[in-house]
Protein backbone atom coordinates (compact mmCIF):
# COMPACT_ATOMS: atom_id res chain seq x y z
CA UNK A 1 0.00 0.00 0.00
CA UNK A 2 1.03 3.63 -0.66
CA UNK A 3 2.48 5.76 2.35
CA UNK A 4 0.41 8.82 0.56
CA UNK A 5 -3.22 8.47 -1.06
CA UNK A 6 -4.63 11.16 -2.79
CA UNK A 7 -8.17 10.54 -4.46
CA UNK A 8 -10.50 13.19 -5.95
CA UNK A 9 -9.03 15.98 -4.10
CA UNK A 10 -11.14 19.73 -4.54
CA UNK A 11 -10.20 22.66 -3.24
CA UNK A 12 -11.75 25.96 -4.47
CA UNK A 13 -10.65 29.58 -2.50
CA UNK A 14 -13.79 31.52 -3.25
CA UNK A 15 -15.30 30.57 -6.11
CA UNK A 16 -11.83 29.47 -7.65
CA UNK A 17 -11.29 26.01 -8.10
CA UNK A 18 -7.66 25.88 -7.29
CA UNK A 19 -7.31 21.89 -7.51
CA UNK A 20 -9.48 20.35 -9.36
CA UNK A 21 -10.16 16.07 -8.50
CA UNK A 22 -6.45 15.53 -7.55
CA UNK A 23 -5.49 12.07 -7.37
CA UNK A 24 -2.01 10.49 -7.20
CA UNK A 25 0.13 8.14 -4.95
CA UNK A 26 3.30 8.10 -3.07
CA UNK A 27 5.13 4.53 -2.55
CA UNK A 28 7.92 5.21 1.10
CA UNK A 29 11.22 6.02 0.04
CA UNK A 30 10.09 7.74 -3.07
CA UNK A 31 11.04 11.27 -4.18
CA UNK A 32 8.49 13.01 -5.71
CA UNK A 33 9.26 16.62 -7.55
CA UNK A 34 6.08 18.36 -8.38
CA UNK A 35 6.57 21.86 -11.01
CA UNK A 36 4.20 23.93 -12.60
CA UNK A 37 3.95 27.21 -13.48
CA UNK A 38 3.02 29.91 -10.75
CA UNK A 39 -0.54 29.33 -9.79
CA UNK A 40 -0.66 25.90 -10.56
CA UNK A 41 -2.07 24.68 -7.28
CA UNK A 42 1.41 23.17 -6.11
CA UNK A 43 1.66 25.24 -2.85
CA UNK A 44 -2.07 24.17 -2.18
CA UNK A 45 -1.96 20.53 -2.68
CA UNK A 46 1.33 20.11 -0.48
CA UNK A 47 -0.32 22.47 2.07
CA UNK A 48 -3.72 20.07 1.86
CA UNK A 49 -2.05 17.21 2.85
CA UNK A 50 -0.43 18.71 6.26
CA UNK A 51 -3.66 20.39 6.65
CA UNK A 52 -2.57 23.87 6.28
CA UNK A 53 -5.63 23.63 4.40
CA UNK A 54 -9.07 22.34 4.35
CA UNK A 55 -10.07 20.55 0.96
CA UNK A 56 -13.63 20.56 0.25
CA UNK A 57 -14.04 17.10 -1.27
CA UNK A 58 -11.82 13.92 -1.92
CA UNK A 59 -9.45 11.68 0.27
CA UNK A 60 -5.99 12.16 1.63
CA UNK A 61 -4.78 8.96 3.25
CA UNK A 62 -1.37 8.73 4.94
CA UNK A 63 0.42 5.61 6.17
CA UNK A 64 -3.19 3.87 6.41
CA UNK A 65 -4.94 6.30 7.56
CA UNK A 66 -7.64 8.86 6.52
CA UNK A 67 -6.95 12.41 7.37
CA UNK A 68 -9.96 12.77 4.98
CA UNK A 69 -12.30 10.71 3.29
CA UNK A 70 -14.78 11.80 0.81
CA UNK A 71 -14.59 15.49 1.97
CA UNK A 72 -14.97 14.11 5.41
CA UNK A 73 -12.31 15.13 8.24
CA UNK A 74 -11.17 12.77 11.10
CA UNK A 75 -11.26 13.61 14.64
CA UNK A 76 -8.93 16.15 16.26
CA UNK A 77 -6.82 13.97 17.75
CA UNK A 78 -6.35 11.90 14.54
CA UNK A 79 -5.81 14.41 12.38
CA UNK A 80 -2.96 15.76 14.93
CA UNK A 81 -1.59 12.06 15.10
CA UNK A 82 -1.56 11.62 11.08
CA UNK A 83 -0.14 15.17 10.15
CA UNK A 84 2.46 14.08 12.94
CA UNK A 85 3.86 11.93 10.60
CA UNK A 86 4.88 14.48 8.16
CA UNK A 87 7.10 17.60 8.36
CA UNK A 88 7.67 20.72 6.27
CA UNK A 89 9.89 23.08 5.22
CA UNK A 90 8.96 26.65 3.63
CA UNK A 91 9.99 28.60 0.72
CA UNK A 92 10.66 31.49 3.80
CA UNK A 93 11.83 29.37 5.98
CA UNK A 94 9.44 30.23 8.97
CA UNK A 95 12.06 30.09 11.86
CA UNK A 96 11.35 31.27 15.01
CA UNK A 97 13.25 34.33 15.14
CA UNK A 98 13.49 34.89 19.26
CA UNK A 99 14.83 31.76 19.63
CA UNK A 100 18.29 30.16 18.87
CA UNK A 101 18.94 27.50 16.32
CA UNK A 102 19.39 24.79 18.95
CA UNK A 103 16.36 26.15 20.44
CA UNK A 104 14.52 26.05 17.71
CA UNK A 105 15.03 22.70 16.62
CA UNK A 106 14.68 21.49 20.27
CA UNK A 107 11.35 23.33 21.14
CA UNK A 108 8.40 20.44 19.67
CA UNK A 109 10.22 17.67 21.02
CA UNK A 110 10.46 19.30 24.26
CA UNK A 111 6.72 19.93 24.34
CA UNK A 112 6.43 16.57 22.96
CA UNK A 113 8.01 15.18 26.08
CA UNK A 114 8.59 11.73 25.11
CA UNK A 115 12.26 11.90 25.35
CA UNK A 116 14.40 13.36 27.58
CA UNK A 117 16.18 16.47 27.17
CA UNK A 118 19.21 14.66 26.91
CA UNK A 119 18.29 12.52 24.41
CA UNK A 120 16.69 15.61 22.46
CA UNK A 121 19.97 17.48 22.90
CA UNK A 122 21.97 14.79 21.31
CA UNK A 123 19.76 14.15 18.48
CA UNK A 124 19.88 18.18 18.33
CA UNK A 125 23.47 18.37 17.82
CA UNK A 126 23.51 15.05 15.70
CA UNK A 127 21.16 16.65 12.91
CA UNK A 128 23.15 19.91 13.15
CA UNK A 129 26.48 18.16 12.26
CA UNK A 130 24.28 16.67 9.49
CA UNK A 131 23.45 19.61 7.93
CA UNK A 132 26.93 21.13 8.79
CA UNK A 133 26.11 23.81 10.95
CA UNK A 134 27.52 22.73 14.66
CA UNK A 135 28.93 25.62 15.54
CA UNK A 136 25.75 27.60 14.77
CA UNK A 137 23.89 25.99 17.60
CA UNK A 138 23.71 28.97 19.75
CA UNK A 139 23.03 31.36 17.01
CA UNK A 140 20.06 33.21 16.15
CA UNK A 141 18.37 33.00 12.63
CA UNK A 142 18.82 36.34 11.68
CA UNK A 143 22.64 35.63 12.30
CA UNK A 144 22.59 33.38 9.45
CA UNK A 145 22.41 33.34 5.59
CA UNK A 146 19.32 32.35 3.64
CA UNK A 147 20.99 28.90 2.36
CA UNK A 148 22.21 28.27 6.28
CA UNK A 149 18.69 28.91 8.05
CA UNK A 150 17.00 26.60 5.27
CA UNK A 151 19.09 23.95 6.52
CA UNK A 152 18.29 24.82 10.39
CA UNK A 153 14.53 24.21 9.16
CA UNK A 154 15.39 21.42 7.38
CA UNK A 155 16.78 20.28 10.83
CA UNK A 156 14.18 21.53 12.62
CA UNK A 157 11.40 19.04 10.62
CA UNK A 158 14.01 16.19 11.05
CA UNK A 159 13.86 16.56 14.73
CA UNK A 160 9.89 14.72 15.02
CA UNK A 161 11.54 11.95 13.11
CA UNK A 162 8.88 12.01 10.07
CA UNK A 163 8.15 9.62 7.75
CA UNK A 164 7.62 12.10 5.24
CA UNK A 165 9.36 15.64 4.38
CA UNK A 166 7.04 17.77 2.22
CA UNK A 167 9.29 20.94 0.88
CA UNK A 168 7.36 24.15 -1.02
CA UNK A 169 9.74 25.70 -3.14
CA UNK A 170 12.74 25.17 -0.77
CA UNK A 171 15.18 27.50 -2.61
CA UNK A 172 13.52 30.13 -4.20
CA UNK A 173 14.01 33.00 -1.37
CA UNK A 174 17.59 32.04 -1.83
CA UNK A 175 20.78 33.84 -3.69
CA UNK A 176 21.85 31.19 -6.35
CA UNK A 177 25.34 30.79 -4.55
CA UNK A 178 23.18 29.49 -1.93
CA UNK A 179 20.85 26.70 -3.54
CA UNK A 180 23.62 24.56 -3.97
CA UNK A 181 24.26 23.84 -0.36
CA UNK A 182 20.52 23.31 0.37
CA UNK A 183 19.97 20.72 -2.31
CA UNK A 184 22.95 18.89 -0.92
CA UNK A 185 21.66 18.25 2.15
CA UNK A 186 18.28 17.77 0.41
CA UNK A 187 19.96 14.47 -1.89
CA UNK A 188 21.58 13.40 1.17
CA UNK A 189 18.20 12.62 2.36
CA UNK A 190 17.15 11.16 -0.92
CA UNK A 191 20.24 8.62 -0.65
CA UNK A 192 19.10 7.84 3.21
CA UNK A 193 15.69 6.90 1.23
CA UNK A 194 13.26 9.70 3.08
CA UNK A 195 10.49 10.09 1.58
CA UNK A 196 10.11 13.62 0.07
CA UNK A 197 7.42 15.51 -1.87
CA UNK A 198 9.35 18.48 -3.46
CA UNK A 199 7.80 21.58 -5.26
CA UNK A 200 10.17 23.21 -7.04
CA UNK A 201 11.86 25.16 -10.31
CA UNK A 202 14.95 23.59 -9.66
CA UNK A 203 14.66 21.64 -13.26
CA UNK A 204 18.17 20.18 -12.14
CA UNK A 205 17.64 18.67 -8.87
CA UNK A 206 14.22 17.12 -9.88
CA UNK A 207 15.86 15.16 -12.97
CA UNK A 208 18.96 14.26 -10.81
CA UNK A 209 17.24 13.49 -7.42
CA UNK A 210 13.23 12.77 -8.02
CA UNK A 211 12.32 9.02 -8.84
CA UNK A 212 9.05 10.57 -10.11
CA UNK A 213 8.03 14.52 -11.57
CA UNK A 214 4.22 15.61 -11.45
CA UNK A 215 3.44 18.46 -13.92
CA UNK A 216 0.59 20.55 -12.61
CA UNK A 217 -0.86 23.13 -14.55
CA UNK A 218 -4.03 25.31 -13.55
CA UNK A 219 -5.24 22.76 -10.81
CA UNK A 220 -4.85 19.57 -12.37
CA UNK A 221 -1.85 17.05 -13.10
CA UNK A 222 -1.01 16.97 -16.41
CA UNK A 223 1.62 14.12 -16.76
CA UNK A 224 3.50 12.07 -14.30
CA UNK A 225 6.87 10.03 -15.39
CA UNK A 226 10.08 9.15 -14.25
CA UNK A 227 12.50 12.07 -14.90
CA UNK A 228 14.27 10.86 -17.83
CA UNK A 229 11.25 10.29 -19.62
CA UNK A 230 9.34 13.56 -18.43
CA UNK A 231 12.17 15.74 -19.05
CA UNK A 232 13.17 13.91 -22.94
CA UNK A 233 9.93 12.37 -23.88
CA UNK A 234 7.56 15.36 -22.39
CA UNK A 235 3.99 13.97 -23.83
CA UNK A 236 1.46 16.68 -23.13
CA UNK A 237 1.86 19.91 -25.54
CA UNK A 238 1.34 21.94 -22.08
CA UNK A 239 4.41 19.93 -20.87
CA UNK A 240 6.17 20.91 -23.61
CA UNK A 241 5.56 24.60 -23.37
CA UNK A 242 6.71 24.77 -19.66
CA UNK A 243 9.02 22.58 -20.33
CA UNK A 244 10.37 24.83 -23.26
CA UNK A 245 10.01 28.16 -21.44
CA UNK A 246 11.97 26.81 -17.91
CA UNK A 247 14.66 24.40 -18.72
CA UNK A 248 17.28 24.30 -21.82
CA UNK B 1 21.46 76.53 52.00
CA UNK B 2 19.87 73.92 54.50
CA UNK B 3 16.64 76.03 55.16
CA UNK B 4 16.66 76.11 51.25
CA UNK B 5 16.88 72.53 51.11
CA UNK B 6 14.28 72.04 53.87
CA UNK B 7 11.54 74.40 52.61
CA UNK B 8 12.18 73.63 48.77
CA UNK B 9 13.45 70.73 47.41
CA UNK B 10 12.75 67.81 50.46
CA UNK B 11 9.02 68.17 49.88
CA UNK B 12 9.21 68.08 46.10
CA UNK B 13 11.22 64.56 46.66
CA UNK B 14 8.59 63.39 49.05
CA UNK B 15 6.33 64.70 45.58
CA UNK B 16 8.44 62.79 43.48
CA UNK B 17 7.93 59.89 45.80
CA UNK B 18 3.90 59.85 44.73
CA UNK B 19 4.79 60.09 40.90
CA UNK B 20 6.71 57.00 40.99
CA UNK B 21 4.27 55.21 43.41
CA UNK B 22 1.62 56.19 40.71
CA UNK B 23 3.40 55.12 37.53
CA UNK B 24 4.51 51.52 39.11
CA UNK B 25 1.12 50.82 39.78
CA UNK B 26 -0.19 51.90 36.45
CA UNK B 27 2.30 50.13 34.93
CA UNK B 28 1.67 47.33 36.53
CA UNK B 29 -1.74 46.90 36.13
CA UNK B 30 -2.04 48.72 32.73
CA UNK B 31 -0.06 46.08 31.23
CA UNK B 32 -1.62 43.16 32.00
CA UNK B 33 -4.94 44.68 31.68
CA UNK B 34 -3.93 46.21 28.24
CA UNK B 35 -3.13 42.31 27.35
CA UNK B 36 -6.57 40.81 28.32
CA UNK B 37 -8.28 44.10 26.28
CA UNK B 38 -5.53 43.20 22.86
CA UNK B 39 -7.48 39.43 23.48
CA UNK B 40 -10.81 40.42 23.63
CA UNK B 41 -10.59 42.53 20.98
CA UNK B 42 -9.36 39.06 18.69
CA UNK B 43 -11.91 37.21 20.26
CA UNK B 44 -14.15 35.49 18.01
CA UNK B 45 -16.90 35.71 20.35
CA UNK B 46 -17.70 39.49 18.77
CA UNK B 47 -20.07 41.46 21.28
CA UNK B 48 -16.89 41.04 23.51
CA UNK B 49 -14.46 42.44 20.90
CA UNK B 50 -16.95 45.06 20.09
CA UNK B 51 -17.40 46.21 23.02
CA UNK B 52 -13.06 46.01 23.54
CA UNK B 53 -12.86 48.14 20.29
CA UNK B 54 -15.43 50.22 21.92
CA UNK B 55 -13.97 51.17 25.03
CA UNK B 56 -10.27 51.87 23.48
CA UNK B 57 -11.94 54.20 21.19
CA UNK B 58 -13.27 56.41 24.57
CA UNK B 59 -10.50 55.83 26.07
CA UNK B 60 -8.19 56.79 23.63
CA UNK B 61 -10.42 59.51 21.94
CA UNK B 62 -11.13 61.55 25.29
CA UNK B 63 -8.50 63.38 27.09
CA UNK B 64 -7.13 61.46 30.31
CA UNK B 65 -7.63 64.60 31.93
CA UNK B 66 -11.45 64.36 31.84
CA UNK B 67 -11.92 60.90 32.99
CA UNK B 68 -9.73 61.91 36.10
CA UNK B 69 -11.99 64.90 36.92
CA UNK B 70 -14.91 62.26 36.32
CA UNK B 71 -13.86 59.20 38.54
CA UNK B 72 -12.57 62.17 41.23
CA UNK B 73 -15.30 64.51 41.26
CA UNK B 74 -18.32 63.15 38.80
CA UNK B 75 -18.86 59.82 40.24
CA UNK B 76 -19.56 60.60 43.82
CA UNK B 77 -22.11 63.04 42.42
CA UNK B 78 -24.35 60.52 40.35
CA UNK B 79 -27.70 59.62 42.20
CA UNK B 80 -28.42 56.74 44.86
CA UNK B 81 -25.06 54.83 44.08
CA UNK B 82 -22.53 58.08 44.42
CA UNK B 83 -21.88 58.08 47.67
CA UNK B 84 -20.75 54.20 47.37
CA UNK B 85 -18.48 55.49 44.32
CA UNK B 86 -16.17 57.75 46.88
CA UNK B 87 -12.20 56.80 46.56
CA UNK B 88 -9.76 58.21 47.94
CA UNK B 89 -8.07 60.74 45.56
CA UNK B 90 -4.49 58.90 44.86
CA UNK B 91 -6.69 55.57 44.85
CA UNK B 92 -9.05 57.71 42.28
CA UNK B 93 -6.83 58.88 40.08
CA UNK B 94 -4.60 55.43 39.87
CA UNK B 95 -8.00 53.59 38.44
CA UNK B 96 -8.23 56.34 35.99
CA UNK B 97 -4.66 55.97 34.72
CA UNK B 98 -4.86 52.45 34.83
CA UNK B 99 -7.84 52.34 32.58
CA UNK B 100 -6.45 54.86 30.42
CA UNK B 101 -3.31 53.24 29.76
CA UNK B 102 -4.41 49.83 29.75
CA UNK B 103 -6.45 51.09 26.22
CA UNK B 104 -3.28 52.78 24.23
CA UNK B 105 -0.95 49.40 25.75
CA UNK B 106 -4.35 46.94 24.16
CA UNK B 107 -3.78 48.83 20.39
CA UNK B 108 0.40 48.62 21.03
CA UNK B 109 0.08 44.67 21.77
CA UNK B 110 -2.69 44.56 18.40
CA UNK B 111 0.12 46.06 16.56
CA UNK B 112 3.09 43.55 18.10
CA UNK B 113 0.69 40.58 17.21
CA UNK B 114 -0.34 42.10 13.51
CA UNK B 115 3.38 42.40 12.85
CA UNK B 116 3.90 38.57 13.75
CA UNK B 117 3.99 36.53 10.39
CA UNK B 118 1.25 33.75 9.26
CA UNK B 119 4.45 31.64 8.62
CA UNK B 120 5.28 31.33 12.29
CA UNK B 121 1.85 30.17 12.86
CA UNK B 122 2.10 27.46 10.38
CA UNK B 123 5.74 26.76 11.06
CA UNK B 124 4.32 25.99 14.94
CA UNK B 125 1.31 24.19 14.09
CA UNK B 126 3.31 21.30 11.57
CA UNK B 127 5.85 20.97 14.62
CA UNK B 128 2.55 19.72 16.38
CA UNK B 129 2.16 22.30 19.04
CA UNK B 130 -0.99 23.02 20.38
CA UNK B 131 -2.65 26.17 20.03
CA UNK B 132 -1.80 27.36 23.36
CA UNK B 133 1.82 26.31 23.06
CA UNK B 134 2.11 28.44 19.61
CA UNK B 135 0.54 31.33 21.59
CA UNK B 136 2.78 31.09 24.72
CA UNK B 137 6.21 29.46 23.26
CA UNK B 138 6.03 31.04 19.88
CA UNK B 139 3.59 34.49 19.61
CA UNK B 140 3.62 36.23 22.89
CA UNK B 141 7.39 36.49 22.73
CA UNK B 142 7.77 37.73 19.69
CA UNK B 143 4.81 40.13 20.34
CA UNK B 144 6.37 41.96 23.77
CA UNK B 145 9.79 41.97 21.70
CA UNK B 146 7.89 44.28 18.57
CA UNK B 147 6.12 46.14 20.74
CA UNK B 148 9.03 46.83 23.41
CA UNK B 149 9.77 50.20 21.84
CA UNK B 150 6.02 51.38 21.71
CA UNK B 151 6.14 50.76 25.19
CA UNK B 152 9.33 52.84 26.12
CA UNK B 153 7.68 55.38 24.76
CA UNK B 154 4.42 54.71 26.34
CA UNK B 155 6.15 54.80 29.63
CA UNK B 156 7.95 58.15 29.43
CA UNK B 157 4.66 60.05 28.46
CA UNK B 158 3.06 58.11 31.79
CA UNK B 159 6.15 59.77 33.83
CA UNK B 160 5.09 63.43 32.59
CA UNK B 161 1.14 62.47 32.27
CA UNK B 162 1.49 62.10 36.16
CA UNK B 163 1.53 65.77 36.68
CA UNK B 164 -2.31 65.47 35.71
CA UNK B 165 -2.60 64.18 39.15
CA UNK B 166 -2.28 67.97 40.07
CA UNK B 167 -5.28 68.86 38.90
CA UNK B 168 -7.19 66.70 41.16
CA UNK B 169 -5.20 67.78 44.03
CA UNK B 170 -3.13 64.39 44.73
CA UNK B 171 0.17 66.29 46.22
CA UNK B 172 2.80 65.56 43.84
CA UNK B 173 6.11 66.61 42.42
CA UNK B 174 4.79 69.58 40.36
CA UNK B 175 2.21 70.59 43.47
CA UNK B 176 4.70 71.09 45.61
CA UNK B 177 7.11 72.89 43.18
CA UNK B 178 4.17 75.38 42.51
CA UNK B 179 3.18 75.65 46.18
CA UNK B 180 7.37 76.57 46.41
CA UNK B 181 6.70 79.23 43.80
CA UNK B 182 4.07 80.53 45.85
CA UNK B 183 5.44 80.63 48.57
CA UNK B 184 8.75 81.93 48.07
CA UNK B 185 8.41 83.95 45.29
CA UNK B 186 10.88 82.19 43.06
CA UNK B 187 10.63 80.40 39.92
CA UNK B 188 13.09 77.99 40.96
CA UNK B 189 11.26 75.00 41.69
CA UNK B 190 9.81 74.77 38.60
CA UNK B 191 13.56 74.22 37.00
CA UNK B 192 13.59 71.59 40.42
CA UNK B 193 10.66 69.76 39.06
CA UNK B 194 12.04 69.73 35.48
CA UNK B 195 15.60 68.61 36.34
CA UNK B 196 13.75 65.44 38.33
CA UNK B 197 10.89 64.53 35.72
CA UNK B 198 13.95 64.94 33.49
CA UNK B 199 16.18 62.49 35.57
CA UNK B 200 12.76 59.70 36.13
CA UNK B 201 12.67 59.80 31.95
CA UNK B 202 16.28 59.24 31.70
CA UNK B 203 16.32 55.95 33.94
CA UNK B 204 13.72 54.94 31.78
CA UNK B 205 15.10 55.69 28.55
CA UNK B 206 18.29 53.68 29.84
CA UNK B 207 16.31 51.35 31.06
CA UNK B 208 14.87 50.01 28.40
CA UNK B 209 17.65 50.70 25.31
CA UNK B 210 18.96 47.96 27.48
CA UNK B 211 15.80 45.71 27.90
CA UNK B 212 15.65 46.16 23.57
CA UNK B 213 19.55 45.22 23.41
CA UNK B 214 19.04 42.34 25.61
CA UNK B 215 16.41 40.77 23.49
CA UNK B 216 18.02 42.24 19.95
CA UNK B 217 18.15 38.15 19.43
CA UNK B 218 20.92 38.91 17.56
N1 LIG C 1 -5.38 31.73 0.88
C1 LIG C 1 -5.78 31.93 -0.40
N2 LIG C 1 -6.89 32.64 -0.66
C2 LIG C 1 -7.31 32.84 -1.93
N3 LIG C 1 -6.68 32.36 -3.01
C3 LIG C 1 -5.56 31.64 -2.82
C4 LIG C 1 -5.05 31.40 -1.51
N4 LIG C 1 -3.93 30.65 -1.63
C5 LIG C 1 -3.75 30.45 -2.95
N5 LIG C 1 -4.73 31.04 -3.67
C6 LIG C 1 -4.86 31.00 -5.14
O1 LIG C 1 -4.86 29.65 -5.53
C7 LIG C 1 -4.12 29.49 -6.73
C8 LIG C 1 -3.07 28.45 -6.53
O2 LIG C 1 -2.12 28.94 -5.61
P1 LIG C 1 -0.83 28.14 -5.17
O3 LIG C 1 -0.11 28.97 -4.19
O4 LIG C 1 -1.21 26.77 -4.74
O5 LIG C 1 -0.01 28.07 -6.54
P2 LIG C 1 1.47 27.58 -6.78
O6 LIG C 1 1.42 26.56 -7.85
O7 LIG C 1 2.11 27.19 -5.52
O8 LIG C 1 2.15 28.89 -7.37
P3 LIG C 1 3.63 29.48 -7.12
O9 LIG C 1 4.55 28.75 -8.06
O10 LIG C 1 3.50 30.92 -7.48
O11 LIG C 1 3.99 29.28 -5.69
C9 LIG C 1 -3.59 30.85 -7.12
O12 LIG C 1 -4.45 31.39 -8.11
C10 LIG C 1 -3.68 31.63 -5.85
O13 LIG C 1 -3.94 32.98 -6.15
MG1 LIG D 1 3.65 28.01 -4.30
Amino acid sequence: MALIEVSNLKKSFGNQEVLKSITFSVDRKEVIAIIGPSGSGKSTLLRSLIHLEEIDDGSICIDGEYLVKDGQYAKQTEIRKITGKMGMVFQQFNLFPHLTVKENLMLAPKLRKTESLGEIEKRCYDLLRKVGLSDKADAYPNNLSGGQKQRVAIARALMLNPEILLFDEPTSALDPELTGEVLKVMKDLAEEHMTMIVVTHEMGFAREVANRVIFMDGGEIIEENEPEQFFLHPQHERTKAFLHKNWK
Amino acid sequence: MVDYWNRIIWPMIEGAQMTVLLFFIVILLSIPLGFLLTLAVKSRFKPLSWLAQLYITVMRGTPLLLQLLLICFGLPMIPVVGEYLVFDRFVAACIGFVLNYAAYFAEIFRGGLLSIDKGQYEAAKVLGLTKWQTTTRVILPQMFRVALPAVANESITLVKDTALLYAVAVPELLHFAQTAVNREFTIVPYFIAGVIYLAMTLILTVFFKWLERRYKYE
